[in-house]
């Protein structure tokens, strides 16, 4: 017996050792919480002596998603040029019966509030979906118009192909704007008074085994409630920066829809929460030690959605147990946090591909080939500059409440320009006067440049693109945005001439 | 029991009627929130649904806006515990378990005055929904 545990301590096991032993029921099989624990309570060796698999489970929107249907043929046959599932526009992307339904892709009748990744869920609880289909008609498919209601029982084939599925980890985000703005990452409301983050954190299944020693194409997991492979990388799929993605597939035929959810995001659009745990082999020590990552050693960004920029301004580190706690602090003010993922739903299927393996009914796979550990996610090739707020913004003229409407109208006329931003004291913005309000106040007699000003003043920020400023204007019927930071202070002015200007290049 | 909210005017804001109400009709009044100032004030309190025709009038006759409010329900099937509501109630009404689960405490929800939570569920699990059907209808529909 000694001699027996001194050779598994120092060789490795291998997968189908672990097989064997699942086969026979006798496999040890932790969840990565389970592990945690373990590992900090006996120490990585005992762990790893134990412990044959380590299982992983995240549940959250993943976009990235949808499923590849084939409708058959109608007779006349008919080459799929539009399709609508309950209204939901669906791709087209192959031959005349093969559709893709996007998770994304949302209700031209019920827009934001249902879509693709409702579809699939509709379709995965055995409902009647209405299709809808358009045709130019071919000497081989002459039909140019269906309509017809389907289950999934009807579809030849419905497979979850989803192309970027399970980020390692993932952005906190907060805005710094002052009105409530509506992202991919949920509600955010204005001055940074909540805070959102997705991601298991250290139940996440790459982050369990962040070198792809025991994942990449053709690892077997646990996808939508059943069975299912990793094919490849996802995609923007980042090794270095700890960004790794997946890419999966699985029969939706067999999904519950208790892992596969269709999910709306106000003003934002649809999506798709999709359920993946990865089982991890503990091949040898240094997995048990990977395995054992807690929380608190995962760390990530808090960036302000608040700025529309690709390049979002980072505003500090964050823990998953920082995250986990309910709140994070910033600005030394404590900032409440809400998940989008649900960890419930992971650790539900954490322990579901536990029980799999220990009946015997799951064996682990060697993947082909495993995720790559080099890809780089690039920015996007723009051979066209797109011009924001900051490059053409300048100087502005300005002036303070106290100063008589006589000297602004002169300003107005040794500057030539046509707005004046009044400021406070300090720098900051306290309203707008135009060559139009001083002219009205001359031919009334007015004296007081309180009486004139605009208070409500419509701003820029620098990072606005142009496009975004222009069309402010155009919505309230002005000429010109005070540029403005965050706290309010006076950076500059655009005016619908710097626009022109542009447009006139 | 159904919520009321409450609305003074600033002219009202010195004056007792909340408390002359319950004397003059006997009526438990159970203050859920109130926020009041010099400028005016909001209350929202909970009342039997017997007396609910008599407090509306009464407080109605005093001068006071009152209206009610939908209630904020959770559907327990369609939510699946993300937790993106937690950090938008302003009233903390909203918490996660230990095991993940997400609960919302009806007791601390101020209903549709508020609503921060309703528009960011992505389960859409949560909605405002009217208190007592019928009888909130014939109430609302009376004006002093």
């Amino acid at each position: 017996m000694e001699a027996c545990i001194l050779i598994t301590e120092q060789s490795p096991r291998t997968l189908k050792e672990i097989n064997e032993k699942i086969r026979k029921g006798e496999a040890q099989v932790l969840t990565a919480e389970e592990m945690k624990q373990l590992v900090e309570s006996s120490g990585v060796e005992v762990a790893y002596k134990e412990v044959d698999v380590v299982t992983t489970g995240t549940f959250g929107a993943m976009c990235s998603s949808g499923a590849i249907i084939n409708v058959g043929h109608s007779d006349p046959p008919m080459k799929i040029d539009h399709a609508w599932i309950n209204d939901v526009p669906i791709c087209h992307p192959g031959a005349a019966a093969d559709l893709y339904i996007g998770a994304t892709a949302m209700s031209e009748t019920q827009p934001y509030e249902y879509g693709g990744g409702h579809v699939i869920e509709d379709l995965v609880n055995g409902k009647d979906v209405d299709l809808k289909a358009t045709a130019y008609g071919t000497d081989c498919y002459p039909r140019t118009r269906l309509r017809t209601q389907i289950t999934k029982d009807d579809l030849n084939q419905f497979y979850l192909l989803n192309f970027r599925n399970g980020y390692q980890r993932y952005n906190c985000a907060v805005n710094s704007r002052d009105e409530t703005i509506y992202t991919y990452m949920g509600k955010l409301l204005p001055h940074c008074r909540n805070a959102t983050f997705s991601g298991a954190g250290e139940l996440n299944p790459l982050m369990n085994d962040p070198d792809y020693e025991t994942i990449g194409l053709g690892t077997r997991i646990f996808l939508g409630g059943t069975q299912g492979y990793v094919i490849g990388e996802g995609t923007q799929h980042e090794a270095k920066s700890q960004n790794g993605t997946l890419m999966v597939r699985g029969d939706a035929k067999k999904m519950t829809a208790e892992f596969l959810q269709g999910a709306a995001f106000t003003r934002y659009g649809t999506s798709l929460y999709v359920g993946i745990g990865i089982p991890i082999p503990i091949l040898n020590l240094g997995l048990a030690k990977k395995t054992a990552i807690r929380d608190e050693e995962i760390f990530t960004s808090v960036v302000d959605y608040g700025v529309p920029r690709r390049n979002r301004p980072k505003l500090r580190q964050v823990s998953y147990k920082e995250l986990k706690s309910g709140s994070i602090v910033l600005d030394e003010k404590h900032v409440r946090v809400s998940s989008l993922s649900s960890l419930k739903v992971a650790r539900k299927i954490a322990s579901t591909l536990k029980e799999w393996i220990e009946k015997g009914e799951f064996l682990l796979t060697s993947p082909v080939e495993t995720l790559p550990l080099d890809s780089v996610f690039k920015p996007m090739r723009e051979t066209e500059a797109t011009p924001f707020v900051a490059n053409v913004m300048h100087a502005a003229v300005t002036c303070t409440e106290s100063e008589p409407i006589k000297d602004i109208a002169s300003r107005i006329v040794t500057r030539s320009v046509n707005h004046i931003v009044v400021i406070d004291g300090k720098g900051k913005i306290a309203g707008i006067v135009t060559s139009w309000d001083i002219t009205r106040a001359m031919a009334e007699g007015r004296k007081a440049l309180a009486d004139v000003v605009s208070r409500r003043v419509v701003t820029a920020k620098p990072d606005d693109s142009l496009e975004t400023a222009s069309k402010r204007m155009a919505k309230h019927n002005i000429s010109a945005l005070p540029v403005i930071n965050n706290e309010g202070a006076v950076l500059g002015i655009v005016t619908s001439e710097d626009v022109s200007k542009l447009l006139g290049k | 029991m159904v919520r009321i909210l409450l609305r003074f005017a600033e002219a009202l804001v010195e004056q007792p009627i909340t408390s002359q109400i319950i004397l003059q009709y006997r009526v438990p009044i159970n203050i859920i929130t109130a926020h009041v100032n010099s400028k005016g004030g909001e209350i929202l309190a909970e009342i039997p649904d017997e007396a609910l025709d008599m407090t509306v009038k009464a407080f109605r006759e005093k001068g006071v806006e009152v209206s009610i409010p939908k209630l904020i329900e959770v559907d327990a099937e369609e939510c699946f515990s993300c937790g993106m509501c937690v950090s938008l109630c302003p009233l903390e009404a909203i918490s996660i378990d230990t095991d993940g689960t997400v609960v919302f405490n009806r007791e601390k929800c101020v209903g549709s005055t508020c609503s921060a939570c309703v528009d960011a569920c992505p389960a859409r699990a949560i909605r405002s929904v009217k208190q007592l059907g019928t009888i909130v209808k014939a109430v609302s529909k009376k004006k002093t």
